[in-house]
């Protein structure tokens, strides 16, 4: 009598924990991550984003959700150089998931695929929150993310060889996105341009594209900006005259406005990741856009 | 008939649907040989190349030598062209050697290592001697453990604590706290983490910070206050459950996070058992801790823990001995709003209710007598950050629901009201690795009317390798 329902109930749950089993969990720790990792496995791949696009990549809170995300992960992708060391080292161990230990197949560190610039030899946290391993907000330069690009590839066809072709196949249409908007990119007339940044985020969209950072308005990377600083700053401004003062969502505004108002150099801005629903290009877009 | 009909039809698809995973995966292995036949004549190629590459050094090589044999027969000391061999060697390495690790640098020739000051400045209206005698009675009162509780007025070095950790190898991470105190040096945690257990498994082993409650894993110099609160105080020292022993936790892969822990542990807490309470392991925990999202900014873990062991005690009094046994229940909530990094609100409680019942020996006396203890305590604390600074309240209370301390049969004891302290801090972290704290403590735990106005001036401080942060 019960068979009928029986036989549905079964063959729901073989249709589903099959099509389950389809998808490889991925968790990428920054949205950019999860946004180009989405682009080459699309349906393909489950992502899990940790830090949203307003929030401060150096820290966040490792909360217990994130944690079971971790847990279920086929695969962690991350920016490193460093930058997550306050919370990702935690979540990898409390995530109790073998596969995504350091140097297994499902952890994948973004910097590999990057030649970073600004690495220090020496320093010590007087100098503030240096990365010695070098400077790492490599996601604004293009020439660095088409390598990333293809290192989130890799690493999908590894884990998943079926579906090989199908990543190849995406990461063939992005690379070809990729050189159309290069094209447009290459363009805008940013080369030689002067800007004072708040943080040291922006180093590496300066060396694409050819800009000069003149100064920083935090006194050191991470540490927040000291009225002699500012002052310092001023008269740097007033004999350079940059053309702009470049800053994101999750710095305080204040300074930025104060300077602004001495010098009379607009402040503007910049998204510092991919945003919800968004993707990878449209955000550089947007960046290049506001720094015209 | 019909029905009969439809039925078999329904099987037929179900059993499609069962073979179908089947049939996928070996279609899916005809393409992982095509795949791999492909790889193989790759390799092949490759290997290919590398024999022409090598034959043509080894012609080289014989051209250098030939050259060489000839300058020698014409007995020239021109020293040989250095080959460009070492240019194409590096060519050939990977696009970056930047091995970063779960920790950071490269930990494999030195673990990381951190150090963390805890210092403090302390003011009290009462004496030094007054403040060593001051017991919560009922609690403890024992002279040796109020005194080591006890703070000294003026400068007070809690300890410069060395914290040394690195993954061991594929399978365990190894981690150790070495407070060094104007005492000497001491281990307050060495112990292993395993990395590699399947299916949301943990385990932990050597001398650890136990998973009962909210406060007790922590360190202290992470703490919203410099002190621990009066429950913790009173029902495990202010040290907390540090114990050798080991543990299993485990991560269900379910919607929400639940851990599930339990511990086997030697039963060493001078308040809880007692060194020599029985032929340890004599200690048990176990614990369930569930959180919930709510929104992006805020979170909940909720838990509940208990632990029980033998005891064999002195902490309860002077010249007493108690044996028996002892369980502490704990219940705790954590609530952190937490919109951006600069500004945060948490809001922290855990109730703990302590069990106890044996036999009160007076040692001068060798007078026995029964003892029932069921005594309860909680604190509520919230800490509301802003910028770099941080502004905190707590009120703690010992005696809620139980405060019964019954000796002989029926007869409760009493002594008083019951203990409670309320403080506030105000702190300042500068960066992630300092922090300075002002803290004021309105505590009558003394049960006597007497309240205890205390300060403290703490300054934290972290150098070395970056500490993991945990929720």
């Amino acid at each position: 009598m019960y068979m009928k329902e029986i036989l549905i109930c079964l063959a729901l749950i073989f249709a589903f924990s099959s099509y389950a089993d389809a998808r490889l969990n991925v968790v990428a720790t920054l949205p950019w991550i999860g946004s180009i990792t989405r682009q080459i496995g699309q349906d393909r791949v489950e992502v899990t984003t940790l830090v949203r696009a307003n929030q401060d990549p150096h820290y966040l809170e490792p909360k217990p959700s994130m944690i079971l995300a971790a847990r279920k992960a086929d695969l962690l992708i991350y920016n490193g150089l460093d930058l997550e060391i306050g919370y990702l080292p935690v979540i990898i161990e409390s995530s109790r998931n073998p596969n995504i230990q350091s140097g297994k197949p499902g952890n994948l560190d973004c910097s590999g695929y990057v030649s970073a610039i600004g690495k220090v030899a020496a320093t010590d946290r007087s100098m503030g929150d240096v990365h010695p391993l070098g400077n790492p907000h490599y996601h604004f330069s293009p020439r660095n993310i088409i390598r990333v690009a293809e290192g989130i590839t890799d690493t999908l066809s590894r884990l998943d060889p079926a579906d090989e072709a199908f990543y190849m196949a995406n990461l063939a249409s992005l690379r070809k996105q990729f050189d159309e908007r290069q094209r447009q990119w290459s363009m805008v007339p940013l080369k030689g341009k002067k800007v004072v940044a708040y943080h040291a985020l922006y180093d590496y969209l300066a060396s694409d594209f050819g800009f000069t950072i003149i100064g920083y308005v935090e006194d050191k990377p991470g540490i927040a900006p000291s009225s002699r600083g500012v002052e310092q700053l001023i008269e740097v401004i007033k004999r350079a005259k940059p053309d702009k003062i470049i800053t994101s969502v999750f710095y305080p505004k204040n300074e930025v406005q104060f300077i602004s108002d001495k010098t009379g150099v607009p402040w503007v801005e910049l998204p510092a990741d991919v945003e919800n629903g968004q993707d990878w290009f449209s955000f550089m877009d947007k960046v290049v856009s506001l720094l015209k | 008939m019909q029905k009969s009909r439809q039925e078999i039809y329904l099987i037929i698809f179900a059993l499609i649907l069962l073979v179908s995973p089947g049939f996928y995966a070996s279609i899916a292995y005809g393409q992982d040989i095509e795949k791999r036949l492909s790889d193989l004549e790759e390799t092949l190629k490759k290997q290919q190349e590398t024999i022409k590459g090598q034959q043509n050094l080894i012609e080289g090589l014989k051209d250098e030598l030939g050259k060489l044999k000839s300058a020698e027969a014409q007995g020239s000391t021109k020293p040989l062209p250095v080959t460009t061999t070492q240019e194409e060697g590096q060519q050939k390495q990977p696009k970056s050697l930047s091995v970063g690790g779960l920790f950071g640098a490269s930990s494999m020739l030195n673990p990381n290592i951190s150090v963390v000051l805890n210092t403090y400045g302390y003011a009290s209206q009462m004496t030094d001697s007054t403040l060593k005698n001051r017991g919560i009675p009922g609690y403890y009162t024992n002279s040796q453990v109020t005194a080591d509780m006890a703070n000294t007025r003026g400068f007070n070095l809690d300890s410069a604590e060395l914290y040394i950790f690195a993954p061991v190898d594929p399978y365990f991470n190894l981690y150790t706290t070495i407070p060094v105190t104007e005492d000497g040096v001491s281990i307050e945690e060495a112990y292993f983490t395993t990395t590699a257990l399947p299916d949301g498994l943990q385990i932990k082993g050597g001398k650890f910070r136990s998973g009962f409650g909210r406060l007790n894993a922590q360190h202290s110099h992470v703490w919203s206050f410099v002190d621990a609160p009066l429950a913790y105080k009173a029902f495990t020292g202010s040290e907390g459950i540090d114990e050798k022993g080991v543990q299993v936790t485990y991560l269900p892969d379910l919607l929400i996070p639940l851990t599930i822990g339990a511990e086997a542990l030697q039963g060493d807490n001078d308040i809880l058992f007692g060194k020599d309470a029985e032929s340890a392991p004599h200690a048990y925990t176990a614990f369930a801790k569930v959180s919930f999202d709510i929104g992006d900014d805020s979170t909940i873990l909720t838990g509940l823990s208990l632990i029980s062991g033998k005891t064999r005690s002195n902490a309860i009094a002077d010249n007493t001995i108690f044996v028996g046994n002892s369980t502490l229940y704990g219940v705790e909530f954590t609530y952190k709003w937490k919109p951006s990094r600069l500004s945060s609100l948490t809001l922290q409680s855990e109730y703990l209710l302590r069990s106890q019942s044996g036999d009160l020996t007076n040692e001068t006396s060798l007078k026995i007598s029964p003892l029932k203890r069921q005594q309860d305590g909680f604190y509520i604390q919230s800490a509301y950050q802003f910028g770099l600074w941080t502004w905190g309240v707590r009120y703690d209370r010992l005696g809620i629901f139980r405060d019964d301390f019954q000796r002989q049969g029926d007869l409760s004891q009493s002594f008083g009201n019951a203990p409670w302290r309320a403080s506030t801090e105000m702190s300042l972290d500068l960066t992630e690795f300092s922090r300075l704290r002002l803290q004021y403590n309105y505590d009558r735990s003394g049960r006597d009317d007497k309240t205890n106005n205390e300060l403290f001036l703490q300054v934290i401080l972290g150098i070395g390798a970056h500490g993991a942060h945990t929720f």
